[in-house]
């Protein structure tokens, strides 16, 4: 047993580690869905998890061998559980936008492997159908002459639901009215810029939904 | 590969995060707690009614195995107060939503180099779907924030387990019309950078028009840039062609 359910039995009843970890990681696929742009890979997170769905599987292949009718169902169970689980991290895993390449300490290493792949990978391909044929001085797909840059950032300003978890003070808002504070206070859900909320979401204060 | 859908979450993945909420089920079998991944469950003797998340819920009622009690906001009258607040007392915003409880550590705790999502016990805060606002110990006058989903999801696996439905589907649709409705008159004081304060919405609702709110905040973005550019442009054949 794991020493938070010990504790638990003995103790007023606490929040298992496992649902904590279950809120804070559909809380970060959800974040990384609406948000604008590539948030912080929360690491710890996703090992724990992964962890998890490691011992899991093995607990399943384990109870495949055992024939008892009763416990067939319980695998059943779990096998669902663990579909769901692997749902959260396969589409966390599938979200990519197309960054500068200053960003690589929000990816994860899997993912910066990917990038430096993908990026190579493409630019080998544009070199060879058409790009040697321009003149040496346009060559450049990073190129920021002239005023207007190549590289596609993320709109920052985009509106964003949120629902703020803690009293964090307040954030400005620039309205064509004229810019104004607004306070965020616990259970408030609000449509923002990202750039209003971005550092509230990063401290864990907000909530993007 | 690149996610090819826009941002925001489908209404698949709004119901997918509607699943995790717990409700309250009268088991009709026996079964033992589980060891899940996201925390034992409670080990089931009918006839005691226990809290078990909606996707293994909708599982055993499928199976003939256990029932499911409905919300007491799910509940004729609850409803249709609620209709009523929504109609003729709270015009313009949202009906409450059940209070979220209170705060495990304030901002201030918050240290500044602690890594994205801790996720100890003291500095997670928790919020729907993890909330219990779906079993029968839920305040009978507030919507929770899946309220559209976890009905249609109830109404469709487990009608047996309604004392009325058609009367409990009459009455979400009018509150569904209402609620609608109210989001689209928003619209009208939307601004380009100032927040909105929209407290009480569903999450279902707020799936169906973050892409039309999206648009909107975006176009009233672009349209003072364009009109500084006009300004800018003095006689360059300066309309406002097209809109975003």
């Amino acid at each position: 047993m794991d020493i938070d359910d010990i504790l638990a039995s003995v103790s007023a009843p606490r929040i298992p580690q496992r649902t904590l970890d279950l809120q804070a990681l559909s809380r970060a696929w959800v974040a990384e869905r609406v948000a604008p742009e590539l948030l912080p890979y929360p690491t710890d997170l996703i090992d724990r998890v992964m962890d998890r769905i490691r011992k899991q599987i093995e607990l399943v292949e384990e109870m495949t061998g055992n024939m008892d009718p009763k416990s067939n169902f319980n695998l059943i169970v779990v096998q669902t559980e663990l579909e769901r689980f692997k749902f959260l991290i396969d589409k966390h895993a599938l979200h990519y936008f197309s960054l500068a390449k200053s960003q690589s300490s929000l990816l994860s290493q899997s993912e910066t492997q990917y990038l430096h792949h993908h990026a190579s990978l493409l630019s080998s391909h544009y070199n060879a159908s058409f790009l040697s044929s321009f003149p040496q001085n346009l060559q450049r797909l990073d190129d920021t002459a002239g005023g207007i840059s190549m590289i596609d950032q993320p709109d920052e300003d985009t509106a964003v639901f949120c629902r703020i978890l803690r009293d964090a003070g307040t954030i400005e808002v620039h309205g064509e009215q004229g810019s104004g504070e607004v306070e965020l206070r616990r259970g408030d859900v609000w449509v923002v810029r990202w750039n209003a909320v971005k550092d509230s979401t990063k401290r864990g204060d907000v909530e993007l939904i | 590969m690149a996610l090819p859908l826009p941002p925001g979450l489908t209404p698949s993945e709004m119901a997918f995060l509607c699943e995790m909420e717990l409700v309250t089920v009268i088991p009709r079998q026996r079964l033992e707690g589980l060891e899940l991944l996201g925390g034992p469950t409670q080990p089931l003797n009918p006839p005691f009614p226990a809290p078990l998340p909606l996707w293994l819920a909708l599982l055993l009622k499928r199976q003939r195995r256990a029932n499911i009690r409905t919300p007491p906001w799910l509940r004729p009258d609850s409803l249709a107060a609620i209709l009523e607040f929504e109609t003729d007392t709270a015009k313009e915003a949202f009906s409450p939503p059940p209070n979220l409880p209170p705060p495990t550590t304030t901002s201030l705790h918050v240290d500044q180099t602690t890594a994205y999502l801790p996720a100890t016990a003291t500095t997670l805060e928790l919020s729907p779907p993890f909330l219990q606002n779906s079993t029968t110990s839920a305040p009978p006058d507030a919507l929770p924030y899946h309220w559209l989903e976890l009905s249609q999801l109830l109404l469709a696996a487990a009608p047996d387990d309604f004392e009325d439905p058609d009367s409990v589907r009459r009455l979400l649709r009018d509150l569904r019309e209402v609620r609608m409705a109210k989001l689209r008159k928003g619209i009208e004081v939307l601004d380009a950078g100032a927040g909105i304060k929209m407290n009480g919405v569903g999450g279902m609702e707020i799936a169906e028009s973050r892409a039309f709110i999206g648009g909107v905040v975006d176009g009233l973005r672009y349209v003072p840039s364009m009109r500084s550019m006009e300004l800018w442009g003095g006689g360059g054949g300066g309309s406002l062609c097209g809109t975003e």
